[in-house]
């Protein structure tokens, strides 16, 4: 019995902390907007608007919940749901520090990528659900971008498979550290299995891995339907998008589901390309840095760390970046970086082959 | 009635009803997406079954391909040609449905045949592998043996497959392509 407790426990505890990354991430995106556009942001609601989202989210849960009347209300309701499902199922499978993860599953990078194009459904759903021209454009529209960007990100996750040899996410995280049962090497030519740190992370190990990250890392916004790839959302053309008709919780639901979605992109990117939850400080001679800041609390600090980076680039790059026309899109998805990562998958291969 | 059991019964249940769904509702749009349910069951059984190789990759080619492209095509083709699609003759017995009936029943015989004849416990195939060690353990890396398999055993028939996917490709290239006189 106290298996299965163990595992609700689990569940509950990823669900809390899905719901309050985007409670301050809606707040941490309002700042960062406001810094980039020279304003100020919430200011008024508790200390420096900290309480501004919480506010907002009680402004959402006694919101009237609308179905229009021609909506197909089966889907219309359910949609929210499975957008969000989607995203949170992915979290079952990402390890947070040496020996914590809620599931360590052999296929687990297959797994979230599996489960992430469950997503693609729910966004069809609410968009026909709906009934309503602007939602079914900004469906197609959304569904046509994260099946196409699903084809340079599966090649540039590849690439990494090929250099770890294993699709275990806790293995992956351990081969890039101290905690390694293999041979690291820095560029292929300086052995750094006791040294670790930033050395052995694998955009390191094989230095073509930075460009399958940036790659990852495009397609991923992409995915997550962020700026500048929202023409799904696009409010000039298409009002809101797919959630144009949604009020109230199921709105939050949908926002929520985007926020979720940027966390665990970010963290999958970190896991394969930024050392995952080793620390990026390196031993030097008799001072251990790397073993001194390796371990449980260590790890899911640094995990955290990293990932919060990463999605602070996220909001630098939706604020800075203006949005791709749809052609834009399509050219930079097949044209550019299908083929980069190609070219990354048959490095990999000699690189594995032939340097390590 | 242990824990695996359980799922299997229960899983069972709801890709035969989904299933039924699909078939039986009058509102496309809706057995698609009740297609998914069956695909995700079905996906649960093949994890029962210890592949779990095959219940993702059957996620990711049919959820995440073929049902959305069915979907676009649903979502492009407009209201009036769906009201057209969804007009069905109330009859259960008729000339048009005479070769489903036909390939259902045909089938169904196959199927009832086999589970009479073989004799589940006692497969030959499965005594030859556990007599040879080479037979799949619940913990055993179920991704490399795929791997070497299609590698070795399965090349001829693993590159057949990957020339007719680049045939379909180049046709569908072709197919999309604007003809400059044309």
């Amino acid at each position: 019995m106290n298996f299965y407790i163990k595992y609700l426990i689990i569940a509950v505890g990823l669900f809390a902390f899905s719901g309050f990354f985007a409670l301050f991430g809606v707040y941490a995106e309002r700042k960062v907007s406001a810094f980039i556009q020279d304003r100020l942001g919430p200011t008024e609601t508790g200390k420096f608007g900290l309480l501004q989202t919480i506010a907002d989210v009680i402004k959402l849960l006694i919101k009237e919940s609308i179905i229009p009347a021609a909506a197909d209300k089966l889907l219309f309701m359910l949609a929210p749901a499975i957008i969000f499902i989607a995203v949170y199922m992915g979290f079952a499978a990402i390890p947070w520090a040496p020996g914590i993860a809620p599931s360590n599953l052999n296929l687990g990078l297959y797994y979230i990528f599996a489960i992430l194009s469950v997503e693609t459904l729910g966004i069809l759903m609410a968009g026909w659900g709906s009934n309503n021209k602007y939602s079914i454009l900004g469906a197609m529209r959304s569904a046509a971008q994260i099946i196409s960007y699903e084809i340079p990100a599966g090649f540039a996750i590849i690439a990494v498979i090929m250099i770890a040899q294993t699709m275990n996410l806790q293995t992956i995280s351990a081969q890039q550290g101290i905690l390694s049962s293999e041979k690291a090497s820095f560029l292929g030519i300086w052995d750094v299995s006791h040294q670790g740190g930033i050395l052995a992370w694998n955009i390191f190990r094989a230095p073509h891995l930075i460009i399958a990250f940036v790659i990852y890392f495009i397609a991923s916004l992409a995915e997550s339907n962020r700026a500048p790839f929202d023409i799904p959302e696009a409010e000039s053309e298409l009002v809101a998008g797919f959630h144009t008709e949604f009020t109230g919780m199921r709105f939050a639901f949908v926002f929520l589901a985007e926020y979720s979605m940027m966390f665990l992109v970010s963290m999958v990117a970190v896991i394969l390309f930024l050392g995952a939850w080793n620390t990026p400080l390196p031993n030097i001679g008799s001072v251990h840095l790397a073993d001194w800041t390796t371990g449980a609390a260590w790890g899911i600090f640094w995990t955290v760390l990293k990932v919060l980076a990463l999605v602070g680039v996220q909001m630098w790059i939706r604020w800075t970046l203006p949005r791709l026309r749809v052609d834009q899109l399509m050219n930079l998805c097949w044209k550019v970086l299908t083929p980069l990562a190609f070219a990354c998958m048959l490095v990999s291969g000699i690189w594995r082959l032939w340097v390590m | 009635m242990t824990m695996v059991k359980a799922l299997f019964y229960l899983m069972g249940f709801i890709t035969l009803a989904s299933a039924l769904f699909v078939a039986a509702s009058k509102n496309l749009v809706r057995s698609v997406f009740m297609f998914f349910v069956t695909l995700l069951s079905l996906a649960g059984l093949y994890v029962l079954a210890l592949a779990d190789f095959v219940a993702i990759t059957q996620i990711v080619i049919y959820v995440g391909g073929i049902l959305v492209l069915v979907l676009f095509a649903f979502m492009l083709s407009g209201k009036e040609t769906l009201a057209n699609l969804q007009q069905q003759n109330d009859r259960f017995i008729s000339i048009s449905k005479l070769p489903a009936l036909l390939l259902a029943v045909l089938f169904f015989i196959v199927m009832v045949n086999i589970l009479f004849k073989t004799d589940i416990n006692n497969l030959q195939w499965v005594n030859k592998a556990v007599s040879y060690k080479i037979d799949i353990k619940p913990d055993s890396p179920m991704t490399s043996n795929i791997g070497t398999n299609l590698m070795t055993t399965y090349l001829l028939p693993f590159e057949a497959i990957s020339i007719l996917l680049m045939m379909a490709l180049v046709g569908a290239a072709h197919l999309s392509r604007k003809e400059k006189n044309g």
